[in-house]
């Protein structure tokens, strides 16, 4: 909740890099959308759970497997739409004080960690995968595959690698000339910006959704 | 390189890129893959650290946090803190500051469905504040209230940051969740007694609020019951064992998505709430996995059990050290989100907290009462920032400038926790004992 994507109209400025943020936009929207639903089925799931244990004595069979295996999409899906928004936590106050060249310079230095990072994260993940499939891993109670809980991993980490992709490009066209406006990139907020987040999260969400 | 060499080189790294803006969660699985690889090989190093995300991540426990994060979103829409206010105003608006202290009662129990604080402060200053001016409170009351006010969501259950404590020191999710009740209530009462004390002393501060008949008081009652039914599900759920905290979480999520529903909440406000709940848990889990990736590699490097004994061996008693690490976290809380802060630094200051003979719960309800205090104190003291940007008319400075006496109410509930800590223990023993 430190920063978040400038205004889209920049797009003219980088027209090719923007369209590419757009698009990969939309997908991360999409995994986000399922993570989201994932939350409510497990709400929903929860409900009829306690309600069919303690009224009918006829708890969900395999409910706690199929919480476990759930966890993977919230828990994955949704990591590229909070690094698009800036969502994962930072530190910024080092970076708060820099401007032009030093600053993008530094973002690039983040994301080249990150990208090494999840890279390797991405092979494993798959090898992990890999060897559940194959073995045809499953949960002990209500036997249900494990490999897809798996695959969630190295699937959402790709998109994520994407992401920091397209930041990595916004960043280096930024620092070869900071007179240029940022497209597809996070950049560090005031407390008075982050202050305005916070308040539209709670209240704005709250009224507009009364509106429509 | 001894692995101890090796593990105090990671720590500084680790600092270091978190310094310099690298997001938590990649800094610390970044310092934890170079870490493993230089101590135990490539393919036995990447390869764990690699099943880390899985593996850890994929646990019953963890899967309680959406579902207290979706409570709290979903409260905003309930219509729940007007309601609350009113109530509270009635019931106790007679005291001295009463409309103040009744923001803080409301505050109380909204945190009983929000874990929190910014928000919580957010709804206060277009709820309270408004009936506070009208009614000739000071400025700076008004404001430094709500602000302080806010923060006593995190304590309060539904907290996902005592979730997050707990599953990374490996206490009981329950226990600390039914700890973090009665502390709560005194943060409250202490804030409430400050308001009341300093509205005698000078009355022009906030007059009390009378006239309003019993009849007007028990109508306004039934408008809390919902609150009050969340906190019963959640309380005794964790207090009985009738139900996991995933389970009581979805019945309080599913309360307040109906109580949400008949408020007028449609498909968009829903759709957004659980997108925000969505962006909030993954990234709270991508931090849980980035750390335990790293803790992994300390554990390796057998740091915190070499930190602890050095600790304990120092020359000092342990309310002093005890002392010296909570002020660290005020000063670290002052450039950090809560949780980042607390999964860094835990793995390290947690054994050599426990080897000083301090209870984990304890510790739990203390570091995340600190951690809340950040939330209200310069230079970033977001819930300030909050307040004025929803009350633009309220300059910063009156924000500020109103907070100050809720923060020495807040070390003075600090240090009621340390010279009594019966008041953290005392329902966590019961249910032990029970």
């Amino acid at each position: 909740m430190q920063s978040n994507t400038p205004s889209d109209d920049a797009g003219a400025d980088a027209p090719t890099l923007s369209a590419l943020d757009r698009r990969l936009g939309t997908v991360e929207t999409g995994f986000n959308l399922v993570a989201a639903l994932a939350i409510f089925v497990l709400m929903l799931i929860g409900v009829w759970q306690v309600l069919g244990r303690t009224l009918f004595n006829a708890p969900v069979r395999g409910y706690i497997d199929f919480v476990e295996l759930s966890i993977s999409t919230f828990a994955f899906l949704g990591i590229a739409y909070c690094q698009r928004l800036g969502g994962h936590v930072r530190m910024e106050m080092v970076l708060k004080p820099m401007r032009g060249r030093l600053l993008w310079s530094t973002e690039i230095f983040g994301t080249v960690v990150a990208l090494a990072v999840i890279a390797v994260l991405i092979w494993y993940g798959w090898g992990h995968f890999l060897r559940a499939y194959q073995l045809g891993d499953s949960t002990i109670d209500a036997e249900l595959p494990v490999w897809p809980s798996k695959l969630a991993v190295p699937v959402a980490f790709a998109l994520l690698w994407l992401r920091l992709l397209v930041q990595l490009a916004g960043y280096v066209r930024l620092a070869l000339d900071p007179r240029r406006r940022p497209v597809a990139v996070t950049t560090v907020l005031t407390p008075e910006e982050l202050a305005a987040h916070e308040i539209e999260e709670s209240l704005g969400a709250a009224e507009r959704g009364r509106r429509r | 390189m001894s692995e101890f060499t090796i593990g105090i080189l990671g720590v500084v790294a680790l600092v270091t890129m978190v310094f310099l803006g690298v997001r938590v969660f990649i800094a610390a699985a970044a310092v934890g893959l170079v870490g493993m690889v230089a101590m135990i090989g490539w393919s036995a190093g990447a390869g764990m650290v690699g099943t880390i995300p899985h593996s850890k991540s994929v646990s019953y426990t963890l899967s309680v946090l959406p579902m207290f994060i979706l409570i709290g979103f979903l409260a905003f829409h309930a219509g729940l803190t007007e309601k609350l206010f009113d109530a509270a105003t009635k019931w106790i608006g007679w005291l001295p500051g009463g409309l103040a202290v009744a923001t803080v009662m409301a505050a109380t129990g909204f945190a009983a469905v929000s874990g929190a604080s910014t928000a919580t402060a957010a709804v206060f200053s277009r709820v309270a504040v408004p009936d506070m001016l009208k009614a000739g409170y000071d400025k700076r009351l008004a404001a430094g209230v709500v602000a302080a006010g806010g923060t006593l969501a995190t304590l309060i259950p539904p907290s996902a940051i005592l979730v997050i404590y707990a599953i990374i020191v490996e206490e009981s999710v329950g226990m600390l969740l039914v700890a973090g009740f009665l502390p709560g209530i005194v943060s409250a009462l202490v804030y409430c007694g400050l308001i009341v004390v300093m509205a005698k002393l000078n009355p022009k501060l906030g007059r009390p609020i009378r006239g309003y008949t019993w009849t007007q008081r028990w109508k306004s009652v039934p408008g809390t019951v919902p609150i009050i039914a969340v906190v019963l599900i959640i309380f005794s759920a964790m207090y009985f064992g009738w139900a996991t905290p995933t389970e009581a979480g979805a019945l309080g999520a599913f309360v307040v998505f109906a109580l949400a529903l008949l408020h007028g909440m449609r498909w968009h406000g829903l759709r957004e709430s659980l997108l925000e709940s969505a962006k909030l848990t993954v990234m709270i889990f991508s931090i849980i996995w980035g750390v335990l990736i790293f803790v992994r590699f300390l554990g390796y490097a057998g740091l915190p059990e070499a930190f602890a004994k050095w600790v304990v061996s120092l020359d000092v008693p342990p309310i002093v050290i005890m002392i010296c690490i909570l002020l660290f976290y005020v000063v670290l809380g002052m450039f950090m989100d809560a949780i980042g802060m607390l999964l860094l630094t835990l793995p390290v200051v947690y054994p050599a907290v426990i080897a000083l003979g301090y209870d984990p719960i304890w510790f739990g309800i203390v570091v995340v009462k600190m951690a809340e205090i950040c939330l209200i104190t310069p230079p970033i003291g977001l819930n300030c920032f909050v307040v004025n940007g929803v009350r633009p008319d309220i300059p910063l400075t009156t924000v500020f400038r109103g907070i100050m006496p809720f923060f020495i109410a807040d070390v003075i509930t600090v240090g009621l926790f340390l010279a009594f800590p019966q008041i953290i223990l005392w329902v966590p023993q019961l249910m032990r004992a029970g």
